[in-house]
Parts: structure tokens; sequence; C-alpha cells
């Protein structure tokens, strides 16, 4: 499906490019400092775009246009999210962290709380949230990689992983901010100018409606290729010449649909005439993974539980990512770690607007789609439906260009922040092998998953990356707010905390990834743990710091000032490092 | 391992007593204080209106779909708006911390300075 022969040539330009950045980053990459947060000098322009760049993954460039074109604009909720989160990070813990003078997570928790134990208990959750989100930024480039240009599912996955660790390990923090703010342009450039053909060729073919009022319907004779066996349901009978499998038996031929779900089997080609009713998946069958995101879609209230969960996780998420957190110490001082929220957040907000128009043409122009139920495809897939020739073949080129941009930029980030905690918190050698601990580090950081995803092909996606948002929220959260607003935190009370609340949510991705099939409630509570897991981790990070008060650390007043107190005060008495 | 700032760390040079002091102090609580009637409120006000547009998602599916203009829905200037409300309020936040934190701050700065020299 959309195969364009500008796809290949177009990620391959990418990848050059972003290793090219990446090289002349490590002219400029000397000191640790430069390694894990660019010597805290990058400026909130560059880091903003760079933030964008990474925080764009192929969830937003992809899923969004694909949820908008399944359910309608209403799903911009789930963006939403993801902006909310931001304001969250901004309004509770930016310049704050920033001023803690820490260069990881681990190190924050170690200068707030003076314990050793602690820092490890923490490098280990950022460890396994990086792993957890890397995984499925590892396995969509190989999905995206196969769509475009047919390639073998291990192809894109290893493309990304090597490009990614080449460039973290030999420039760091420092290169990635260039190539990350390269790939925030790249990506806006790739969804927004294809749009501007879209209208018009919207335009020119006198704007057919949107929303028919009945149902969807294929403008010309359509044959769709069903490459997953699917249970789509039939709205109106159609007759159809098929070719493959269909309830189970063998068809070849001429074959009338009646109305309701039939299976078509992997494999199958369907021919459908022109005014047919689109016939539309059945969820929550693989490669549907996404019903779950809609509000009120099922009949059970553990569906719409699942939702709320899913915000949860993703406004208070964000702040315990640590590819996201890593950016803010690379701000010179706090308000600048202010000014570049801001821009994060409209850099969003211009870029949510895209994939909106993408996913509404979508149902117009790729109707196809929602009979086999890849709609994340849509934004891959449009360009050369809808205006075809040369041109849409070079939008198609330009769009999958963005779209591994995409994974390039989200994965690097990621990588950065693990190689970082495991130079400093695993490898700890000291200042003089820093740098070669940090290479070493990054090689690790990086094959490690690229063996996870090679392994585990058919995770869910967009799920698994909802997952790392409730562990970082259940975790990381809690430890960021309680310990930045209130005195009376203890290490005692945050380890129970990360233990107990960081360890259930973690618990729950096992069981979501490697466990049996759930029903019900119980499928809700581990699909979507965050809405029991978060309120667990702050309860029992208050109830075992107030049973050991004695254990608030006597320098908590200082400490405190310095985290509150603008940089002019520069309260640095004690290095956290 | 700090790389940089390391000539005003010098210039601050006063005693751990008196950081423990002013951490204390009524000024510093103050800020505090005006940090959080900023930032709590503010994010109570933010969930309810983003919830409201989710529970309107789930359950005014009808009202949402209404067209206000040509293709353009309810639920489209709704979506917009949650992110414009977004990005207004970091604005707001930014200007605030401006204006009434930072102003503080320097002063209680300069007070700690001059009882340093």
């Amino acid at each position: 499906m959309g195969n364009s022969p500008y796809a290949l040539p177009a990620v391959v330009i990418v990848s050059l490019v972003t290793v090219a950045i990446g090289a002349y980053g490590v002219r400029l990459a000397r000191t640790t400092g430069d390694f894990l947060v660019a010597s805290r000098s990058v400026s909130p322009r560059w880091n903003a775009a760079a933030i964008g760049g990474e925080y764009l993954s192929a969830a937003s460039f992809l899923g969004v246009a694909g949820l908008v074109m399944k359910y309608g604009v209403d799903m911009l909720w789930y963006p939403v999210g993801f902006a909310a989160g931001y304001l969250a990070l901004q309004l509770f813990v930016a310049a704050p962290l920033r001023r803690s003078g820490a260069f990881t997570l681990p190190d924050f928790t170690e200068a707030r709380l003076g314990s050793r134990a602690l820092r490890r208990l923490a490098a280990a959750f950022v460890v396994f949230i990086g792993w957890l989100y890397l995984v499925p930024q590892l396995q969509g480039a190989g999905l995206t990689l196969g769509t475009v240009i047919g390639a073998p599912y291990w192809v894109g996955a290893v493309v990304v992983g090597a490009v990614v660790t080449v460039n973290v390990a030999s420039g760091g923090m420092r290169s990635i901010t260039f190539v990350q703010a390269f790939q925030y342009w790249l990506k806006l450039t790739a969804i927004s100018f294809p749009v501007a053909f879209l209208l018009l060729a919207w335009q020119h073919d006198g704007r057919p409606e949107l929303s028919p009022p009945d149902r969807p319907a294929f403008a010309a004779q359509t044959t769709v290729e069903i490459d997953t066996a699917v249970r789509a349901t039939v709205v109106e009978p159609t007759v159809v010449t098929i070719a493959g499998t269909l309830d189970g038996v063998a068809r070849d031929g001429q074959e009338t649909l009646t109305a309701g779900t039939h299976e078509f089997g992997a494999g199958t080609r369907v021919t459908l005439p022109a005014g047919a009713a689109v016939p539309h998946v059945e969820g929550p069958a693989p490669p549907d993974g996404l019903r779950w995101l809609r509000p009120g879609s099922g009949d059970g209230q553990h569906e719409l539980f699942g939702v709320y969960s899913l915000i949860l996780a993703t406004f208070l998420g964000t702040m315990g990512l640590p590819h996201v957190l890593v950016r803010f110490y690379t701000n010179p001082d706090g308000r600048a770690a202010r000014r570049t929220t801001l821009v994060v957040l409209a850099l969003l907000g211009a870029f949510y607007l895209f994939p909106t128009v993408y996913g509404a043409l979508g149902r117009v122009y790729a109707p196809e789609l929602l009979m086999t139920g890849r709609t994340d495809a849509v934004v891959l897939v449009l360009p050369g439906a809808a205006i075809g020739g040369v041109t849409g073949q070079v939008l198609a080129g330009l769009v999958a260009a963005g779209a591994f941009a995409a994974f390039l930029s989200t994965s690097s980030g990621l990588l950065v922040s693990v190689a970082g905690v495991l130079s400093t918190d695993v490898l700890g050698r000291g200042s003089m092998r820093a740098v070669r601990d940090f290479r070493i580090a990054a090689l690790v950081a990086g094959l490690v998953p690229l063996f996870l995803a090679l392994q585990v092909n058919g995770l869910d996606v967009s799920q698994v990356v909802g997952l790392a948002f409730a562990v970082a929220a259940s975790s990381f959260c809690p430890l960021l707010v309680l310990g930045i607003w209130w005195r009376g935190l203890t290490w005692a009370g945050a380890a129970a905390g990360l233990v107990v609340g960081g360890g259930s949510a973690a618990a729950a991705v096992l069981v979501a990834v490697l466990g049996p099939p759930l029903e019900g409630w119980a499928a809700a509570l581990v699909a979507q743990p965050a809405a029991w897991t978060v309120p667990l981790a702050f309860a029992v990070m208050i109830g075992v710091s107030l049973a050991t008060r004695n254990r608030v650390p006597a320098d908590v007043g200082r400490t405190m000032l310095r985290l509150h107190a603008p940089d002019s005060l520069l309260l640095r008495g004690r290095s956290p490092m | 391992m700090t790389t940089d700032a390391q000539p005003e760390t010098a210039r601050v040079a006063a005693s751990p007593e008196r950081y423990s002091a002013m951490a204390a102090s009524p000024e510093f609580d103050g800020l505090r204080r005006s940090l959080r009637s900023f930032v709590f409120p503010m994010t109570v006000a933010f969930l309810a209106w983003y919830l409201l547009y989710v529970l309107l998602s789930a359950y005014a599916r009808g009202f949402m779909g209404t067209k206000v203009l040509g293709n353009i829905n309810v639920a489209f200037v709704f979506g917009i708006l949650q992110f414009v409300s977004t990005f207004v309020i970091a604005w707001m936040y930014s200007r605030y911390a401006d204006a009434k934190i930072d102003p503080v701050a320097d002063r209680l700065r300069a007070e700690l300075e001059a009882e340093a020299a």
C-alpha cells in the first residue's frame, strides 16, 4: 500500500543527515557536561525545537491522524493530554528541577534525600521506563518501513537502532540537540506541506462531504488487500469480487456480502464497487489496538476507566519521562526553562492541527483503511491516494521521511537519558573516564531494546507507549512533586513509594505484555494501571514519610531554598555530584 | 562536577546557618505560597476544563458533532481551544513568575549578599 519510489531515498537521506548533523555536534562535544546536558547552554528556542522533535513520536505523527480518521475530531483529547502533560511539568517541576543543579533524575533524588540506595532505585526506574518506551519506537520503525517500501520487519528496527546508537555514542546530548531540532522542523514540514496539496485536491474534487450523513462510501471501485486477518462489519449487502478466505472458507470470484460481521483472512483481496458502503473493522482484535482510546467506545464501565487512566498517565507521566526531563537540565536557568515550555506548547499545538486534516480527508480518499484497520497508515497513504502522479509520490516520500524522523528523534532522546544514567550509576568510574563510559553505556542502552524489539513482534505500539507513561506517572511524578513541594519527604518514604507504586505499574506492564489475555475489569486494570498505581504511590510515599519523620534530611531547608529561590541566588554550597 | 557558574557560587558566600535561617523565614515562605496559590488553582481549573471535553466526547456526541461552519464541528473547536488554553496557562504562569516570584527572590538574594559582605 502506498509504495512510493521516493520513500526509500527519503528515508536514506533522513538517516544520513541525522548522522551528519550528529557528527558535526561531535566536534563540539568535549566534556561530560557536553555529553549529558550539553553544558546547560542550550537556548530556549533550540531546546524547545529539540523537545518538540523528541516528544512527537510516531504515536503523534501517525497515530493521531489514524484516530481522527476512525473516531472523529473529538479524539483530539489524546494529543491534548500530551500537551497538558507539558503544562503539568511546567507548573510543578520545570524551574525547581533546573535549579537543583542535578544532571539526571538519580542525581536529583540523591541531592534531595541524600541516599545512595534510593539513587540506585531511581536509576533502575529510568532504565526500565526508557527501554519500555524505546522498544515500541523500534517496532514502529520496522512496521513503517514495511508499509512504505515493503522491507522486512527487522530492517527498520535495526536501521533506527544503529543510527541512533552511533549518534548518541559519538556526540551525546550536544549533538542530539541539533539533530532533534532539525527533526522537529522536518516533521512539521513533512506533515504540513502536503496538507496544502491535499486541500487543493479536495477543493478540485468539488469538496466531497467529510462526514456524509449515512456512512463513508468508496468513491470508485476499490481493491482492498488484507495483510492481517480482520473481522469487519458490512453495513449493507454488497456484491464484491473476492480472492482469499471469507469466514474461514476459501473463495475466488463474485460473492454477496450480507450485512453483518465477516472475517477476512490474511492475504485476501476484495474488490468493492463504486458507491459501496465501507465495511469497518470490529475491535478490539489486533491490529485495531486503538479502540481502547476512545471515550465511551465500549459497553462496559471499564472501557471508560481505561480512558481516564490514560489521561492521568499522560498528564502526570510526562514529567516523569527521563528523556523529557533531561532536556530541562540543559536550560541555562529556571527562567529559560519556563520559556522553553512555552515555546514547546506552541510548537506542539501547531503540529497537532495537521494530523486532524489527514484524518478527516482520509475518510474521503483512503476509506479502505477503515476496513483493514490500518488507519495508523493514513498519513503515509493519503498523498498517493488523494493526489496521485509524481506529485503524490514525492509527497508520500516526504511524509515517510517525517515518520522516520519521528522514530529517530524520540529514540535518540531516550537513549541519551538511559545512557547517561547507566554511565554515571552503573559504570561510574570517575570523571577521567566519563566520556568513554558514556559511549559504552550508549552501546548497551541501544542494543538491549533492539534485541527485545526483534524478539517481540506484534505488541501494540500505542499501548506500550501508554504503559511507559503510566510507570513514569507512578514513580517519578510522586517523587518529583513531593520532593519539590513537601519538606516532610524522607528517603524511606520515597523508596517505599517507588517500590510499591512504580513496582505495581511495572508489574502491570509485564502482565500486559507477557501474561495471559485477561477479560473485563482485570484487563482494564492491567492495560491502563495509572488510575490506581498513581494514588497508591502518592499514598505510600506520604504515609511512610510521616512514619519515619525523624529521618527528614537535616539540610532540607537549604535544599528547598535552592529549589525554589530563583537562580540569581545560586546557592551552590555543595555540588550534587 | 558542575560545569557552570562557579564564579557566581563564590559571590554568595553565606554560611550554611544563613541558608537555614533564610529557608525558615517568612519571606521565603511567602515566596513558596505565592507560587502555590497560582499553580494549584490553575491545575484544578485546567483539569476540570479538560475533563469536560472528554466527558462531552463520551456522552454528548450529538452536540460535539454539531456543525459550526462548513465542515468544522463543535468537537474540533473544543479541541483547538484545549490547546489554546494549555498555552495560555503556561504563558500566564511565565508572566506571573517574572512579575511576582523573581522580584521577591531577587530581594532575598540582595539581603543574603548584604549580610555576607
